[in-house]
């Protein structure tokens, strides 16, 4: 049976039930709806579709930003080669992506307390390449985690690429961490 | 003024069935085939759930929709008017089941449809990765961290609020929201 127009089932509903995160008894009412309606099943396989194309987005490296390990534990798991490396303040770091890494770490350690934001800004010759912000994990205490592709550090050439982190706390900024990473160009097996 | 027939797209699910349940062997590939491209995709995602695998989520459909047919064809299924109730069912009792019946599902098949039968909208069928990976970039950074989490790690919302220090509620907020924004930026927008 068709409803057209049906808007029964609302996009927030459909992802908690891709999720996994409805009761049984939640989940067995969509399930009723969706065997009955082929508008929200419509809606269902769209949504559907969307989440099953998220794994392999991130398996090809092309989406980046802060991630936890629960994040990289899965990468590790689906095979995708990962360079890591761990930054503490000051550090100046030779780094260099060999042809078949994928995904560049970057595991920046400062003291994070009282900071719930971070921004991190990489800059190459005193521009600005990369900024973002993220929120301070409590999984992964004394340290934010970064991804990058490792397509995209191999494309830039032998050059310094300065690391700043600054943490938001009551309106305020500070600077907690600046870290070099000297890069040596793509290196080769 | 004679009636126009229905193109068989038109044709409501319980006259699908029994057109299915009502004609000669051999007859009604077109039925047959209509009802698996309406509900295998809804199988599909119910093995999903409750199976957690892609491939299993698969193969219940193709075991649910062949015993489906069957059954009409058998007139097993005796309220027409519920047949997207009697496939949920069905689905439910396959899911539930430890044997599975691949030997009976290749037999099935030889004798019945063709369930290569695309089931999703060709707009959906192969969603363009890059632009995937370009919509995942576009979100703000907790919510993309939310979606990998849920959707990459399969973390349920109580792990990621531990990990972010956010409640569980807000996580699934957080999760609506970037899944909608995602949406509109994969897919295209204009419905909620």
């Amino acid at each position: 049976m068709t409803a057209p127009g049906c808007d029964r089932m609302t996009l927030a509903e459909l992802t908690d039930y891709a999720a996994g995160e409805l009761s049984d008894t939640e989940a067995a009412a969509i399930e009723e709806h969706l065997f009955s309606c082929a508008e929200c099943a419509a809606r269902a396989a769209e949504l559907d579709a969307l989440v099953r194309a998220i794994p392999p987005a991130v398996r090809s490296a092309q989406v980046g930003g802060f991630v936890t390990d629960d994040v990289l534990n899965r990468l590790a798991r689906d095979g995708v080669h990962v360079r890591t490396f761990v930054l503490s303040p000051g550090a100046v770091v030779p780094c260099a992506v060999w042809e078949d890494d994928e995904v560049m770490v970057l595991r920046l350690r400062a003291n994070f307390a009282g900071a719930s934001e971070v921004t991190m800004s990489q800059r190459i010759a005193g521009n600005e390449v990369v900024r973002s912000t993220g929120h301070v994990a409590a999984g992964s205490p004394g340290e934010m985690i970064y991804t990058l592709s490792a397509a995209w550090v191999r494309q830039l050439p032998v050059v310094n690429v300065e690391v700043l982190l600054t943490a938001h706390e009551e309106g305020e900024e500070r600077t907690i961490g600046s870290y070099t990473l000297v890069h040596g160009g793509a290196l080769q097996r | 003024m004679p009636d126009t027939p229905l193109t068989i797209e038109a044709v409501s699910d319980e006259a699908l069935a029994r057109r299915i349940a009502g004609g000669p062997a051999g007859s009604t590939d077109a039925e047959e085939s209509e009802l698996y491209r309406r509900f295998a995709p809804r199988v599909r995602l119910y093995g999903r759930r409750h199976l957690r695998s892609d491939a299993g989520a698969d193969d219940l459909a193709q075991e649910v929709l062949l015993l489906t047919i069957e059954r009409l064809r058998a007139g097993e299924v005796q309220k027409l008017e519920q047949i997207g109730s009697f496939i949920l069912g069905t689905s439910r009792m396959m899911c539930h089941s430890e044997r599975r019946v691949v030997r009976r599902r290749e037999a099935l098949a030889a004798r019945f449809i063709d369930t290569s039968v695309e089931t999703a909208p060709p707009s959906l069928s192969a969603l363009d990765g890059r632009r995937v990976a370009a919509c995942l970039r576009g979100l703000a950074e907790r919510e993309r961290l939310v979606v990998l989490l849920t959707y990459y790690a399969d973390r349920d919302a109580p792990r990621i609020a531990e990990d972010l220090k956010l409640s569980p509620g807000a996580v699934r907020v957080i999760r609506h929201r970037a899944i909608a924004r995602l949406r509109d930026c994969v897919i295209g927008g204009g419905r909620t």
